[in-house]
């Protein structure tokens, strides 16, 4: 934001700002809940007062964040109506819409257009009420109590109701009828109270239940469906089109050419959603992506990430807006701890005990020696956060800016150069030649990163791109040396440090011979006792610091070379209007989206 | 002729069958588990091994042959193992009509330009003409119809917004709809066609044209139109009826990359997504389809060889 945006502001609003800002700020930096009570922190949402003053907490704060023309996309101004057509990047087809069987972003991110949650994330990706219009937690953080809301239709006309929640729980607690039944696995049981209330009891307390249970979209295990729907129209056909109670209705599905959604005349908010029809085409080169785009056959492109390449073509279009925020994942490189010359049997030392083994040296090297800005500006085209831990920024709260600088990570090439000379290789002679593992389409970027590795430490690295399905057996089997990859969609810590940063996450050689290898790619015991403590701790603030810590750990130790934070990048037409509160990373919610 | 087409028919069966078991066997020896992969994000061991159960994949290669055959030989070429599970006969369904309209779109484009070009050719040879439409004929044949498409979308979608860029529409929504969402790819994909096509035309027609029977009818004093299009051409087709017959089975099997380009979900694209995402029951029924229109088609162009060429005639 520049000054020129400020300077358009009334006196007025300018005032209020100012006003708004200073309040935010208005608290005892002693105070462990900074001046909020424990109901402020309840639901049915956080007010604008609890949200901007935790932001000012986490120090990600500006008035970037409180303008109503923060952005570059304003307040909802032309009248609703119209059809939207978008171009979904990098996807062949979108092979199913049942939360039950969701398994990628492309589709949840449809879905959160026409089902619902019993909460749904907004831009600063905090829970606030869907289908629940408040919950209460018990002292101990076990059991939560939701009053749903009254009046909620589905698209074919039932009503919505506790049974529809059950109903939801129990398909989705089915391992024969959900591949998301792990996630519920902490809920113990779900109670109908009466119609219009339903009790969870958990196993333990979860920090992340709002916002990763029983998220709309990315939660999928507790994304309503309809049950009567269900059973007339069988499980294939619903996989096509579901029916829900969300904003948009499903009114034709074509695998491989696109979904048609349409107004939902019913919806629980009468003032969304504002257009009448949006239509979603697969696309999944990049050419014909941008020429569609630029021809005006699509005004949007959601989906996967945009090739980094178009970016400035489409910045460069006067028609077109380019709206960059940081997106909810992370990228790295992953450096196998059992090849014999990276070799690191046991995390479980201090860093100062660690730098002593020739393999962690060589593991700190190549952490040293990757120069993200070099990577960002070549392989992302300058578009992108440097990374030195799994939390990324859009977290906020969370988020640790600091670690940049903390980090045993940050980029110093001579310091690398010395590591690689005493691990017994300088100059990178004696090393020998890496693997580095990813898929066809990431050939061009891991080049970039062999590219950097072999220039800053003669490390001469070999990019071997194969289909995901081998790339990822391989990566499950620990049979390779290095690999490019991450994880996208991460709203909440434990989408990061739970599923990537402990001994037992889904994703650490999961398929590996344990009997030669006690662990994936990383273990250490305080980090794996962090993360469970943060995964049970209600207060935000102590979650922080157990959350802060535990991404310390894993930085100085590297778990991974950190890579960057993805950018989340929406491209539309300037006769697009996008309203603030739409603007959720990762996700492409069209229900408060009109078309000028 | 009926025996003939009996037994043809039935070797065309065998053929399928073949490569149906080939294809088979080959799936499951390439590295790479689908359902890992597909609930890789998921990481739930036990739903990986119980969609891997409920989809038969447990069982040895053998007793899945056998069920898959089974069903096949009634019709039922099972699901994609993706997502919402749907029937393989259903994305096939779909599929065809997409590939069948650029086929035949592309076909007709083709021989609109190959036929009077290559005659054009042949019967002005060694001259301007000649050289011109070799040279652009070779022109079409070097150029990648992928870079073609993106060089016809950036020009008239883009820039001159004649055409849209992407997309099918079907023809139940209207014709010039459907029609306009097929003239990029269509040209596309016949430009390589046509090329190919006129120069066999050239080639074909300048043996005959060089026949003693032409000779004959020439110095009859046969006007140069009848010569040409009532002794020479249909004498001149053999050859390259056969080779419209492979282009049109290749053409019929999917512009993959033109499918892809233009983001439509035809045979190709359904069967090369089938096998990157290793959904063997999608991959089995389009290789099935994909063999019958191979030797169907050179049973068709057989069979027109007797029509085009009296002399040929198939018996007992």
């Amino acid at each position: 934001m520049t000054n020129k945006t400020l300077d358009e502001l009334s006196l007025a609003q300018r005032a209020e700002l100012e006003k708004e800002l200073g309040e935010a700020y208005d608290f005892d930096p002693k105070d462990p809940m900074f001046g909020l009570s424990k109901d402020e922190l309840s639901g049915p949402d956080m007010s604008r007062r609890a949200v901007l003053r935790l932001m000012a907490a986490g120090g990600t704060l500006t008035a970037m964040n409180m303008l109503p023309l923060a952005g570059g996309f304003g307040d909802v101004q032309a009248a609703s109506g119209g059809v939207l057509t978008c171009g979904w990047s990098g996807v062949g087809q979108i092979v199913t819409l049942d939360p039950a069987k969701i398994d990628q972003v492309v589709q949840f991110q449809i879905t959160s257009n026409v089902l619902s949650g019993l909460m749904h994330i907004n831009p600063d990706l905090i829970g606030e009420g869907d289908l629940a219009e408040s919950w209460q937690v018990n002292g101990d953080g076990t059991e939560y109590l939701f009053t749903l809301r009254k009046g909620v239709t589905f698209h074919n006309g039932d009503k919505f109701d506790a049974d529809d929640v059950l109903f939801t729980y129990n398909r989705s607690k089915d391992s024969s009828k959900s591949i998301h039944s792990r996630v519920l696995k902490n809920v113990n049981s779900i109670e109908k109270v009466n119609d219009l209330q339903v009790r969870f009891k958990l196993a333990k307390p979860q920090a992340s239940f709002l916002t990763k249970t029983l998220e709309r979209s990315s939660g999928r295990a507790m994304t309503i469906v309809s049950r009567n729907a269900l059973q007339k129209m069988g499980t294939a056909q619903f996989g096509l089109t579901p029916v829900g109670t969300g904003p948009f209705k499903i009114v034709e599905h074509q695998l491989g050419q696109g979904v048609v959604m349409e107004k939902f005349e019913n919806y629980y908010d009468p003032s969304r959603p504002k257009l009448d029809k949006v239509i979603i085409k697969p696309i999944s080169d990049p050419e014909p992506l941008a020429a569609a785009m630029e021809s005006g056959d699509i005004q949007l492109i959601g989906g996967n990430p945009i090739a980094a390449e178009l970016i400035d073509r489409f910045t460069a279009n006067a028609d077109l807006v380019v709206n960059e925020v940081t997106g909810p994942g992370f990228q790295s490189v992953w450096i196998n701890p059992w090849h014999e010359h990276m070799k690191v049997t046991d995390f479980n030392k201090p860093v100062s005990e660690l730098m002593k083994e020739k393999g962690f040296m060589v593991r700190l090297a190549f952490a040293k020696a990757m120069d993200r800005e070099r990577y960002l500006k070549i392989a992302q085209f300058g578009h992108g956060t440097p990374a030195f831990g799994t939390i990324n920024p859009a977290m906020g709260f969370y988020y640790d800016k600091g670690l940049e600088k903390t980090s045993t990570q940050t980029f110093d090439v001579k310091e690398a150069q010395r590591l690689m000379a005493e691990a017994g290789y300088p100059g990178g002679k004696g090393f020998p030649t890496l693997r580095l593992a990813t898929t066809p389409s990431g050939r061009r970027e891991a080049t970039v990163v062999a590219d950097i590795l072999r220039k800053n430490l003669g490390v001469k690295i070999q990019v071997e791109a194969k289909e995901w399905s081998v790339n990822v057996e391989e990566f499950d089997s620990m049979r390779w040396d290095l690999r490019r990859a991450g994880s996208g969609g991460d709203f909440d810590p434990d989408d990061a440090i739970v599923d990537w940063m402990q001994t037992e996450s889904k994703f650490n050689g999961r398929k590996r011979d344990k009997s030669k290898m006690p662990f994936g790619y990383f273990s250490d015991r305080e980090a794996d006792d962090l993360i469970n403590q943060q995964s049970t701790q209600a207060d935000p603030v102590k979650r922080k610091a157990l959350v802060q810590k535990a991404n310390k750990i894993t930085s100085d130790k590297v778990a991974s070379i950190f890579l960057f934070h993805p950018a989340d990048i929406l491209v539309y037409h300037k006769r697009v209007n996008l309203p603030k509160q739409s603007r959720i990373p990762g996700l492409v919610d069209l229900d408060r989206v009109t078309m000028s | 002729m009926y025996q003939y087409l009996i037994r043809r028919t039935f070797g065309a069966l065998v053929v399928m069958f073949a490569v149906a078991t080939l294809v088979f066997i080959m799936l499951r020896l390439v590295p790479g588990d689908p359902i890992a992969a597909m609930l890789y994000d998921v990481g739930d061991p036990a739903a990986i091994e119980e969609i891997r159960r409920s989809l038969g994949l447990d069982q040895p290669i053998y007793v899945q042959y056998g069920i898959w055959l089974g069903n096949a030989l009634q019709g039922d070429f099972g699901n994609s193992i993706y997502g919402s599970r749907v029937e393989v006969s259903r994305l096939l369904l779909e599929a065809l009509p997409r590939t069948l309209s650029i086929a035949s779109i592309s076909f007709v484009v083709a021989i609109v330009i190959a036929i009077p070009a290559g005659l054009i050719a042949a019967t002005r040879r060694n001259t301007g003409a000649d050289y011109a439409v070799t040279l652009v004929a070779f022109i079409g044949l070097s150029m990648p119809d992928f870079w073609l498409a993106i060089l016809l979308i950036i020009v008239f979608a883009a820039n001159l917004h004649w055409l849209p860029a992407i997309g099918y529409v079907p023809l139940s929504e209207g014709f010039w709809p459907w029609f306009s969402h097929l003239i990029l790819p269509s040209l596309a994909v016949g430009t390589a066609f046509s090329a190919i096509v006129a120069r066999m035309i050239r080639s074909s027609m300048l043996e005959v044209l060089n026949m003693d029977y032409m000779r004959v009818a020439r110095s009859k004093g046969l006007s140069e139109l009848t010569l040409v299009w009532t002794h020479a051409f249909p004498n001149a087709l053999i050859p390259v009826v056969t080779v419209i017959g492979i282009a049109f089975a290749l053409l019929m099997s999917g512009a993959v990359v033109v499918e892809n380009v233009f983001a439509i979900k035809g045979l190709g694209r359904l069967l090369i997504q089938g096998i990157l995402n290793r959904d063997y029951p999608v991959v089995q029924g389009a290789i099935l389809v994909v063999s019958a229109i191979f030797v169907f088609s050179n049973l068709l162009v057989d069979v027109l060889y007797s029509f085009i060429d009296p002399r040929i005639r198939y018996g007992s």
